[in-house]
């Protein structure tokens, strides 16, 4: 019971802090890192598109940016061409991005081990080059700017993303929400097939699992949760961009998910959280500050394959009775 | 055709690979309330033929009939909702959840819930059902514990658990007591027995002390057709089982 | 115009037959490791900017093409055992190392070399007319010169001894351990010689094409599509698809942009790995 306690305690004191930012930063004198805190839950939430298929269902992907594009774009399109608000705006990135997922997952989930990584690697980059040469729809590499239209106009109030606090406190609700969803979705009946297909999908199917659909679902799910990351970064950007559909950006969110620890909840939120602090704070002294981000990456695999939540949740459980932990590992899928 | 007292029958079920023919037109109806082994050298296609009935790997030719219906075609977790569970030769769980989640898990594929926003613990009906099977295999002591971790015979004991949450009406055991030691076996001979009485049961055996201990009928298996079928005693005194397993220096 | 698709068919096979040498290093790297190496297509760019930099250096491209491959296969050796052999338990993680030491390889160059992109002189000038169009000696010399590699490559791996050990630890690593093959060091020989291969590839594709530290970026995903549609660790395959490949799309950019050339063939990749995921040629070799 107390290992429960204390991350509840420790999720509160996240939860305070996220919500203390637009003021406390400022008081401190750094009021650009408001930004920043905004820019790493958003991204986050594309560390959390790669981890709920790697760490929950055992499927490495890396071509979420696909889908983090159809999210920017849904935004971004749907405001230029129909002036859509901000609620249906993102909508519609959100849904993009999920239409897409199932298309692409129809096929992607045939397959699994490298097959699978390899085929979301080529339906990005297919959409990655298409994006780039449709200039009329995509504006290509240089991307299309929109302003935003404002969150809630009741009266004579609206709220503007253009006041970077309301804006924060948008982006912080939506990222919320998905974390939350995604929580429920993970501790629910429907979360523990995903971890059954990933521990060991023979024996998923053996007890009555339709792996393929749940796998599917899976694909659907962290495709949504990859275009409400593009969408909301296309609001904050005010911008979207084919560059960010390549596979780096996925591989990236991989990376952020597998330091911040895969298979755990709030993982890709430290991982993504750790290098973007880091990024911000070390390029401006070391422009090669990549070399280290690189290595970060190898030494992680190498020592620390559960990443940094990983570690917190077997420091939590080695200080604090075990009994009642639900013990978590490393989700590495078995080869088939 | 079908009727009451046929757990399962095949018909010319053959699948080759390559040009190999690993189950060569087996037709057989194994009754019902009788505890089937399956039996014969390595090689026999005694595996296939499991895999073939669970719908692992798509048969060539044949028929198979299961309660009026035609399982022949389905893919494998049908086959496991239309009623036949199995297990593995290598036994196979859930790893990295803890035993509870793993029988959860399943109960909950059984009873067709996905309810993707409520958590697993609210299902209080299927938490007891888990509970209650763990208890019936006798892992009550380990239940928080990865499955991971078990030891070897308390795994095959999780497995059977596992193959028991879907509620089958026949249970397809491969090797059962492979690779356990004299305790566990006869543990999990026990248990074998006490299923029976309820569940149909095919069990594929290498072990002939338990094999003809238990079965009451035994169907002999060589290079993927039936070499034989019969009670017990009379597949020991059969000349061709002798030959089978006895006879040619290359088989073992 | 027929002269112009036919130039563009012949500058298809010589990219082909480069390309060939850089996926058989992709190929075989799988075939044994069980890897996805993302860093392949860096370590062509290594190649590239190593040909360049040392025939500046030395004022001759054919030292260059003898060290720099040597320098590859150290290079492999290297990282093989400081970075792959301790995270090859991570199986399925191996993508996400590779693509660490991608990223390392490049800001490497970037902060030595430069974030500028360079062309570099051909060591042979001149041109040759080839149905009716004036083509470069160089690029004709680069495809035979690629060309015996390969030969040598395919010679290598089935007449010799360790060759034969590679070949017999990608077809069953237990067995071969148990005959006595150092399964262990045959895989690091052949992580290096991947790397090597990807590397001499790099310095023979130097003289056509830019150098620059994002030019892997560009290829990986090319070697990726010989290596699928050829069949993963289907190395004759992979020659096949790589030079198929690389005409058909130079066949293709006729009447295509580029780019949709590439999108159309990307999308044949997809249609190999869904409906014959052990390639077009499978049955071929198992």
């Amino acid at each position: 019971m107390t290992v429960a306690r204390v991350r509840a305690a420790a999720l509160a004191i996240l939860l305070v802090a996220l919500v203390a930012v637009p003021w406390a930063l400022p008081a401190l004198g750094a009021t650009f890192w408001v930004n920043i805190v905004a820019e790493i839950l958003i991204w986050s939430l594309l560390a959390a598109s790669a981890n709920l298929l790697f760490g929950f269902v055992g499927l490495l992907s890396f071509g979420q940016a696909l889908f983090f594009g159809f999210g920017m774009y849904g935004v971004a399109l749907s405001i230029e061409a129909w002036g859509f608000g901000f609620w249906p705006a993102l909508a519609t990135g959100v849904l993009a991005a999920s239409a897409m997922a199932l298309v692409t997952g129809v096929m992607a989930v045939r397959l699994t081990w490298h097959y699978f990584a390899i085929i979301t690697v080529v339906f990005s980059l297919i959409f990655y080059f298409a994006a780039m040469s449709m200039k009329w729809l995509t504006g290509g590499d240089d991307g299309i700017s929109f302003s935003p239209p404002s969150v809630f106009a009741l009266g004579g109030h609206t709220l503007s993303l253009g006041d970077a606090t309301v804006q924060y406190y948008v982006i912080l609700a939506i990222v919320s929400a998905c974390f939350a969803a995604t929580a429920l979705v993970v501790s629910s009946p429907l979360g523990l097939r995903f971890k059954a297909v990933r521990e060991n999908d023979r024996r998923a199917a053996l007890v009555g699992i339709n792996v393929y659909a749940t796998r599917l679902i899976a694909f659907v799910l962290a495709g949504a949760l990859a275009g409400a990351s593009g969408a909301l970064f296309a609001f904050f950007g005010r911008y979207a961009s084919a560059s960010y559909m390549f596979y780096h950006v996925s591989g990236e969110a991989v990376v952020w998910a597998i330091i911040g620890g895969s298979g755990t909840i709030l993982g890709p939120l430290f991982g993504t959280g750790l290098l973007i602090v880091f990024r911000e704070l070390v390029s401006t002294v070391w422009e090669h500050y990549l070399l280290a981000v690189g290595a970060i990456t190898i030494l992680v695999v190498m020592f620390a394959p559960r990443g940094l939540a990983g570690a917190w949740n077997g420091l939590v459980a080695g200080l604090l009775d075990r009994g009642a932990e639900e013990p978590r590992r490393a989700a590495i899928p078995e080869e088939s | 055709m079908s009727d009451a007292g046929v757990a399962l029958s095949l018909s010319g079920v053959s699948k080759r690979f390559g040009g190999l023919v690993a189950v060569d037109g087996v037709t057989i109806d194994f009754a019902s309330r009788r505890l089937n082994a399956i039996i014969g050298p390595n090689g026999a296609g005694k595996t296939t033929l499991f895999n073939l009935i669970s719908g692992e790997i798509p048969a060539d030719a044949g028929r198979m009939r299961f309660r009026d219906s035609d399982i022949l075609g389905l893919a494998p977790h049908e086959v496991v909702r239309r009623g036949i569970s199995r297990t593995l030769q290598i036994k196979s769980v859930f790893g990295g959840l803890t035993v509870t989640d793993n029988v959860r898990c399943a109960v909950l594929v059984h009873e067709r819930v996905m309810a993707p926003l409520r958590p697993v613990s609210s299902f209080r009906a299927a938490a007891a059902r888990a509970d209650a099977l763990i208890d019936e295999v006798g892992l009550s002591a380990h239940r928080h514990r990865l499955a991971s971790t078990l030891s070897y015979g308390d795994v095959a004991l999780l497995e059977l658990a596992l193959a028991l949450a879907a509620e089958p009406r026949l249970l397809l055991l491969d090797e059962p007591v492979c690779g356990m030691g004299p305790q566990e076996t006869e543990r999990t001979v026990d248990k074998i027995r006490e299923i029976s009485r309820r569940v149909d049961v095919i069990l594929i055996e290498h072990d002939m002390e338990v094999v003809f201990d238990i079965a009451d009928f035994i169907m002999v298996m060589a290079q993927g057709a039936i070499l034989a079928t019969g009670a017990a005693s009379e597949i020991a005194a059969h000349p061709k089982v002798q030959e089978a397993y006895l006879g040619s220096p290359e088989d073992d | 115009m027929s002269e112009y698709v036919f130039a563009l068919a012949v500058n298809g096979l010589v990219w082909g037959l480069i390309i060939a040498l850089i996926a058989l290093g992709l190929s075989i790297i799988f075939g044994l490791l069980d890897i996805i190496n993302v860093a392949h297509g860096d370590f062509f760019m290594l190649g590239t900017v190593g040909g360049l930099v040392v025939a500046v250096g030395t004022g001759s491209f054919w030292l260059a093409l003898l060290v720099v491959p040597i320098v590859g296969l150290l290079l492999g050796a290297v990282i093989e055992r400081l970075v792959i052999r301790p995270t090859l338990r991570q199986a399925s993680l191996t993508i996400v190392t590779t693509f660490g030491l991608s990223i390392i390889v490049q800001e490497m160059v970037r902060a030595t070399y430069g974030p500028q992109p360079r062309r570099m002189a051909a060591p042979i000038e001149g041109t040759v007319p080839v149905f009716g169009i004036d083509y470069e000696i160089y690029r004709i010399a680069a495809a035979a010169f690629a060309a015996v590699c390969l030969i040598v490559f395919f010679l290598f791996l089935n007449r010799t001894r360790l060759g034969t050990w590679i070949r017999a630890a990608r077809h069953d690593p237990e067995t071969a351990t148990a005959l006595g093959v150092p399964v262990t060091r045959v895989c690091a020989f052949t992580f290096a010689l991947g790397t090597a291969m990807a590397l001499l590839g790099g310095v023979i594709a130097a003289p056509i094409t830019t150098v620059e530290f994002r030019t892997g970026v560009d290829i990986l995903p090319f070697c990726f599509m010989a290596v699928i549609i050829g069949g993963l660790g289907n190395l004759q395959g992979t020659v096949a698809a790589a030079i198929m490949l690389a005409v058909l799309e130079g066949l293709m950019t006729s009447v295509l942009e580029p780019t949709s050339a590439r999108i159309l063939s990307l999308g044949f990749m997809c249609a190999v790995l869904l409906v014959r995921p052990h390639g077009l040629f499978a049955g071929a070799t198992r």
